[in-house]
């Protein structure tokens, strides 16, 4: 289920983490791993000339400069790459999200990985990171892996995936992937929903019914599907969504938190906030799937 | 020296001779091999007697050298108004020497002509409005471009542009399996939201057809998509022709009149193999300026118009909003000071000014819509028109070229700058990397698209 993994890097240390459980997880399913990045965005006319997204220099591309940026990656994942027989290095120029969409279709890849954020914050690419993110969640068909932080990368195989649901459309496709991995990888699952009362005013019992028609969906809605499948655990609590994903998933030492990633914002800027999922991913100790299409799961 | 490997008289018409040309860092062997370009002055001369029609003569001839145009002209006023920047003095200089010693001059004469006509003149027509006789000198230079392409004294990228629509019928290399592909891509992405968007490629008989500019299939096929949304919502029957989709001309701008030709006629053979009812293409101005603007001229078409009628992008939108084809949810609308570009190619070139106004008369909440001063018509160029946004040699001129447009974005204290025209946006996007003063700029697709008023059904939420 993991056979092509696409890596998308800009080679910062804020893409470490993600780079790890690539290659970790490259390692452990026999996956092959490309290690795409996109040099620069193009200013003007054609793209030879670009902003470099690591210097924020104005570039030119050429052979030579190409040939620097595949050594200097090469370098970076040095230790990655031994034992790594299935990895390659694509680099491309363009706006990062778009690249990164254009490569995931071209190579029918089966999950991406990227880190949260690049670390960076030159204006020449104001919003690149968390809106690089957010674009390739909202429109890549296959799972978008992103790990924040370097203590939240993997260390072994996938044993504990948390499915967070809000009974949405997209929901029903991240349960499907999270379903599957736990399948396949023999972990434990658990199906969690957060009620959201966030601002509102609810009295006890009220709060109280909610949660027993909110339990009650997640075993009409989820449990059929599951057939034999019974390491399964079912949490309903209440509060603001993310945070509690966020508590219940180091409560359980969950390795894989697993969400729908929806929103119809159109400005990334403005989508980020309040999105269950960048902010569970901002303070998750684990890598953070998103999964948006039901193509790939 | 004859000719040199990169920089010579000839066009580039082959793949090859592209990427030779490209791998060329800086294009520092094409501008080395510039300096020993001979000029064929013969060639010249016979070509100036050949192309120049009367207009360009009378006003080479009837200028008083009042120099009443100066102070029409951006690039005079930002370069602290020094003589060598008046209209009639730039042209003078430089086209009207060449005239005057019937086309005898050398290769350094050439190559001050190239600077002037590159980085002092971005063909934005403004001092034509100004100078009593109409002289203007957006139409001289644009003359001059052409000379001087012809004997290979034009800049590197621009040489590069033009070969770009020779061999891939595009200003960047896409091809169009690529373009087909764009389309397919952006229809998958966008179906789910829309249901029922599609993006029909080579539909005969459409209500319209849609052309583009080629950067959006290469860096931001999001357009392309927004432009499917529009016209989904809108319930139109329209298409993009599968070949004859890319409506810019960097030709135009490097003065390879061929080519400009070549180009629109691409644009035309795809209207007439589909026969639309109308056609309109992309938020850019110069794309609309070389197709139906000029475009029919160069084409040689008697009506001086289009096969079929061609608008403008703004103008196809202000239709719909004004039908009602796309409602505007009042409650949407922009609630904060707002801006508005006026493009040079479409305003002046087409006088489309109010319609842009009627588009924002529906999308911004009143009150908050801030004119820029001048503007309209009289309106100055983004500071990178002309193709002064590409050429690297010019970079800081050009930044220098930039700052009236900031001053004026500055004096309407607004953060937001409506820009429809994909150069203006590129050079206001330049303009906040290189003077940070915290704007920002939009096209009006996505503004709209997340204004509507969508009818039930119509979009699922997610
Ligand atoms: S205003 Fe007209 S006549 Fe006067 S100098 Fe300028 S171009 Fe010549
Ligand atoms: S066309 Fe525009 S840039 Fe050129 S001389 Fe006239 S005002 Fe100046
Ligand atoms: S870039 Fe825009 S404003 Fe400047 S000349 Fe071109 S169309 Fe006009």
């Amino acid at each position: 289920m993991f056979k092509k993994i696409l890596l998308a890097t800009t080679g910062s240390p804020a893409s470490f983490g993600a780079a790890r459980v690539a290659f970790d997880m490259a390692k452990r399913y026999g996956s092959e791993v490309t290690i795409f990045h996109v040099v620069g965005v193009p200013t003007k006319a054609f793209s030879h000339v670009v902003n470099d997204v690591r210097t924020g220099e104005e570039v030119e591309i050429d052979e030579e400069y190409l040939a620097w940026v595949e050594e200097e990656l090469k370098t970076t994942f040095a230790k990655q790459f031994e034992g790594a027989d299935n990895a390659k290095i694509v680099l491309t120029t363009g706006v990062p999200a778009r690249e990164i969409l254009r490569e995931a279709r071209k190579a029918d890849s089966d999950l991406v990985v990227m880190a949260a954020s690049s670390g960076e914050n030159a204006s020449f690419h104001k919003g690149y990171p968390g809106s690089t993110l957010q674009k390739v969640a909202k429109a890549a068909r296959c799972p978008v892996l992103s790990v924040h932080r370097e203590s939240a990368s993997y260390w072994g195989g996938f044993s504990n995936i948390l499915f967070g649901t809000d009974f949405s459309k997209q929901a029903e496709s991240a349960f499907k992937f999270a379903l599957s991995t736990a399948r396949e990888l023999d972990c434990d699952l658990t199906i969690f929903h957060a009620l959201d009362i966030s601002g509102k005013v609810l009295d006890q019992n009220e709060i109280e019914e909610n949660l027993i028609i909110a339990r009650k969906r997640i075993r009409e809605a989820y449990v059929p599907l599951m057939g034999d499948f019974k390491n399964y655990d079912i949490e309903v609590w209440e509060g603001t969504p993310y945070v509690e994903i966020v508590k219940l998933a180091r409560e359980k030492s969950v390795d894989l938190v697993c969400l729908a990633h929806h929103t119809n914002e159109l400005d990334p800027e403005r989508a980020r906030i309040g999105s269950t999922v960048e902010q569970v991913i901002l303070r998750a100790n684990c890598p953070v799937v998103s999964v948006s299409k039901p193509d790939k799961v | 020296m004859p000719q040199g490997e990169l920089c010579n008289r000839q066009p580039i018409v082959t793949d090859e001779q592209l990427k030779l040309t490209l791998s060329d860092k800086s294009g520092k062997k094409y501008y080395a091999e510039m300096l020993e370009l001979d000029v064929d002055t013969n060639a010249l001369w016979a070509t100036i007697q050949k192309t120049m029609k009367a207009r360009l003569k009378t006003w080479l001839e009837i200028c008083a050298h009042c120099g009443m145009c100066a102070d029409s002209c951006f690039l005079y006023q930002v370069n602290d108004c020094v003589p060598e920047q008046v209209p009639s003095y730039k042209i003078q200089s430089t086209l009207g020497h060449i005239v005057k010693k019937k086309g005898q001059v050398d290769n350094e004469f050439m190559r001050h002509c190239m600077k002037v006509a590159w980085s002092q003149c971005t063909c934005c027509n403004r001092c034509g409005m100004y100078c009593p006789h109409g002289i203007d000198m957006g139409v001289m230079f644009s003359y001059l471009r052409g000379l001087l392409y012809s004997q290979g004294f034009v800049p590197w990228e621009l040489k590069i542009g033009s070969g770009m629509h020779r061999v891939y019928r595009a200003q960047m290399d896409v091809t169009t399996e690529d373009w087909v592909e764009t389309c397919e891509w952006m229809a998958e992405e966008t179906e789910e939201e829309w249901p029922g968007l599609t993006i029909p490629v080579d539909k005969q008989d459409a209500e319209i057809m849609y052309t583009c500019n080629a950067r959006e299939p290469k860096h931001y096929p999001e357009d392309l998509a927004e432009a499917a949304v529009l016209f989904h919502v809108a319930g139109t029957n329209w298409t993009v022709p599968s070949e004859g989709w890319e409506q810019t001309s960097l030709s135009m701008f490097a003065g390879d009149w061929e080519c400009c030709k070549d180009n629109v006629n691409h644009v035309y053979d795809a209207i007439e193999r589909l026969n639309p009812a109308r056609v309109t293409g992309t938020e850019c101005g110069h794309a609309h300026r070389a197709t139906v603007i000029e475009g029919p001229y160069w084409a040689g078409r008697e009506d001086g118009l289009p096969p079929k009628p061609y608008i403008h992008y703004v103008e196809w939108l202000a239709e719909a909003l004004r039908e009602g084809k796309l409602k505007i949810d009042p409650a949407k609308r922009i609630k904060e000071p707002v801006t508005l570009q006026d493009s040079c190619n479409y305003v002046r070139n087409q006088g489309l000014k109010d319609v842009t106004r009627e588009i924002i008369s529906y999308i911004v909440e009143p009150g908050y819509f801030v004119e820029m001063a001048p503007n309209k018509e009289h309106n100055y160029c983004c500071g990178g028109g002309g193709g002064f946004n590409g050429i690297g040699m010019y970079r800081e001129q050009r930044n220098v070229a930039l700052r009236k447009k900031m001053d004026q974005i500055l004096d309407t204290g607004c953060k937001l700058v409506i820009a429809p025209c994909h150069n203006c946006w590129d050079a206001i996007r330049d303009l906040e990397e290189e003077y940070e003063i915290g704007i920002r700029w939009s096209f009006l697709k996505p503004l709209i698209i997340g204004m509507l008023d969508i009818p039930e059904g119509m979009r699922v939420e997610w």
